[in-house]
């Protein structure tokens, strides 16, 4: 099996970037990789604290979790997911598309799912536009819980219950009652 | 090969003007953090102005040390009397009115020398950085209603001195969408903390996009138009600066080009094969490794087609798993002991003595299997 042994030089490797990758989708990888090994330390989202063992946080629109980790990082990829609350209710979903990575204008799509529908049909939306349509599969349980915690989050507060009186206070009502 | 990338030319409203050009080949240079951030760090201790206490300061007075045998500290004391100051410690920087420790001298090594070569890179690797988008998100710049990057502006719209004016600038960058950008330098504008505020840095604020223009084409009346707007700033293309195209040694400044100047690039920087026009000894450097998706180069064609099919199989023992009791796990008991299906289907376990001698093998398919040659 001697022809099976055959080195992978660095000369194989440029070759293969050459013909097996256009120069364009070549620079768009050698820098994908990079990305985050250039911003992973520092970048404009990342908010870091002392406390809690230095955790780290981060402050993208397209990070489903808010953690910052190469895993939820939106900012990016050519593809990610972001959902945010809706102006009047609801949520609005965003997703970034791949097709121009140059063109930041024309590059996320907004839907905005309404508060009036029920939040089983909005996850369902979530679920079919992103990770049923072809963006990361793994991103689905966040992206829903997301929305889920963002609709919770607009419910009306129900009022505390009224608050049982107890000693002198509670008899001197129940003589009043009486009366 | 593929065709080379192109960007698009914009009008003055921010739309497309139909006209493209190739991405110069400056934007493929290697994107090197770490060779910005030393470079910068030289860079930017080159603009200083010496400073240092008086050379007399703390030694204005004819103190002289006591000596021992007086049950006071050997330091130097000031002589005379008739004042309180008579008798005090004097010069030594633990001193009240002494000299301070190892006083600031105007010959400290001020200015930091940075190989050319090394410069150069820098400032490649920093326009190159200038066109991901992504990396302009992370510094910080609002480039999401930006129609492309790099952002590319047709000479035109600047010929004959048309954006001499403030207004006009303001304009040019909100059609382009880079009034965000703007806004968020306005409203980042603090007064700076310390003494910084005395000496001619009161504020401070974000910076804002950096417009290149061409000179020769352009003019230089832009440069008035965008020098009162918060964070601009202005350079021409023969001139560009690493302390602006990468402020604070952090990647990524957002760059608004005129077509004549985005043109210029090719001339100014070569390519990695052909020398630069205007720089002497300067080739573009290329990445080392062009392909730097490992994942993409395994499962390359080129690479599956002569590699050896991988050994082993799918039952092969994994190593390092957590060992199963058979006595608790059905499939593991399995395993080690094909009898246990029968013996647990047939309840022979519960039938007892009375249930009678099994029977024979003899005859039966267990029989012919086990006396096979």
């Amino acid at each position: 099996m001697a022809h099976h042994s055959t080195q992978v030089s660095s000369d194989l490797i440029w070759e293969i970037s050459r013909v097996a990758v256009g120069e364009k989708a070549r620079k768009r990888n050698y820098v994908h990789g990079l990305k985050f090994g250039i911003t992973g330390n520092q970048n404009s989202y990342l908010v870091k604290r002392a406390q809690s063992g230095g955790i780290q946080f981060s402050r993208d629109p397209l990070n489903l979790t808010n953690v910052h980790s190469r895993k939820n990082a939106g900012f990016v990829n050519d593809k990610a997911v972001g959902v945010a609350p809706a102006t009047d209710g609801g949520v609005t979903l965003i997703t970034k598309k791949a097709k121009h990575p140059q063109r930041p204008a024309s590059q996320s799509h907004t839907t905005t799912l309404s508060g009036k529908k029920s939040t089983r049909k909005t996850y369902k939306t979530i679920a079919s536009n992103t990770a049923k349509s072809g963006y990361r599969p793994d991103l689905r349980a966040s992206a829903i819980a997301r929305a889920s915690a963002i609709r919770k989050s607009q419910k009306e507060p129900k009022d505390l219950p009224e608050s049982k009186l107890r000693g002198a206070k509670a008899k001197k009502a129940a003589a009043e009652k009486e009366e | 090969m593929a065709s080379r990338p192109t960007v698009t030319i914009l009008k003055a409203d921010g739309s497309a003007s139909g006209a493209t050009h190739p991405l110069p080949k400056v934007f493929n240079s290697p994107i090197r953090p770490d060779i910005v951030q030393t470079v910068h760090t030289g860079v930017a201790k080159n603009k200083r102005q010496p400073y240092a206490v008086s050379e007399k300061a703390g030694h204005q007075t004819s103190a002289e040390s006591w000596g021992t045998g007086r049950a006071v500290a050997r330091i130097p004391r000031v002589s005379g009397g008739g004042t309180h100051r008579a008798g005090q410690a004097a010069f030594g920087n633990m001193c009240r009115s002494g000299r301070m420790f190892a006083p600031t001298k105007v010959w400290r090594k001020w200015h930091q020398k940075i190989n050319l070569g090394q410069k150069r890179f820098a400032t490649v690797s920093a326009l190159a950085a200038s066109s991901v988008p992504a990396l302009l998100l992370a510094r910080g710049h609002q480039v999401s209603t930006v129609p492309e990057v790099p952002l590319v502006i047709n000479s035109e719209v600047f010929s004959g001195a048309a954006i001499a004016k403030t207004s006009a600038a303001l304009g040019l960058l909100k059609s382009i969408g880079a009034s965000s950008d703007i806004d968020k330098v306005k409203k980042s504008r603090k007064l700076r903390a310390g003494k910084g505020k005395l000496r001619g840095r009161r504020h401070r604020q974000r910076r804002g996009p950096l417009v290149v223009y061409d000179p020769e084409v352009d003019g230089k009346e832009l440069n008035l138009a965008f020098r009162n707007i918060a964070g601009v700033e202005t350079s021409s293309v023969f001139a560009l600066n690493l302390l602006q195209l990468a402020p604070g040694g952090h990647l990524g400044r957002f760059i608004i080009w005129t077509s004549a100047a985005f043109k210029a690039l090719d001339i100014i920087y070569g390519s990695s094969t052909t020398p630069s026009a205007l720089k002497k000894d300067f080739l573009l450097p290329s990445p080392i490794v062009h392909q730097a998706d490992v994942g993409r180069l395994i499962n390359s064609s080129e690479i599956q087609n002569v590699i050896r099919a991988a050994k082993g199989f799918s039952k092969t023992k994994r190593a390092g798993v957590q060992k199963k009791n058979p006595l608790h796990n059905k499939q593991v008991l399995l395993r080690l002991n094909p009898y246990a299906a029968g013996y647990s289907k047939d309840k022979i376990g519960t039938k007892g003595l009375d249930a009678g001698k099994p029977e024979r093998a003899k005859g039966t398919q267990f029989a012919k299997v086990i006396k096979e040659d």
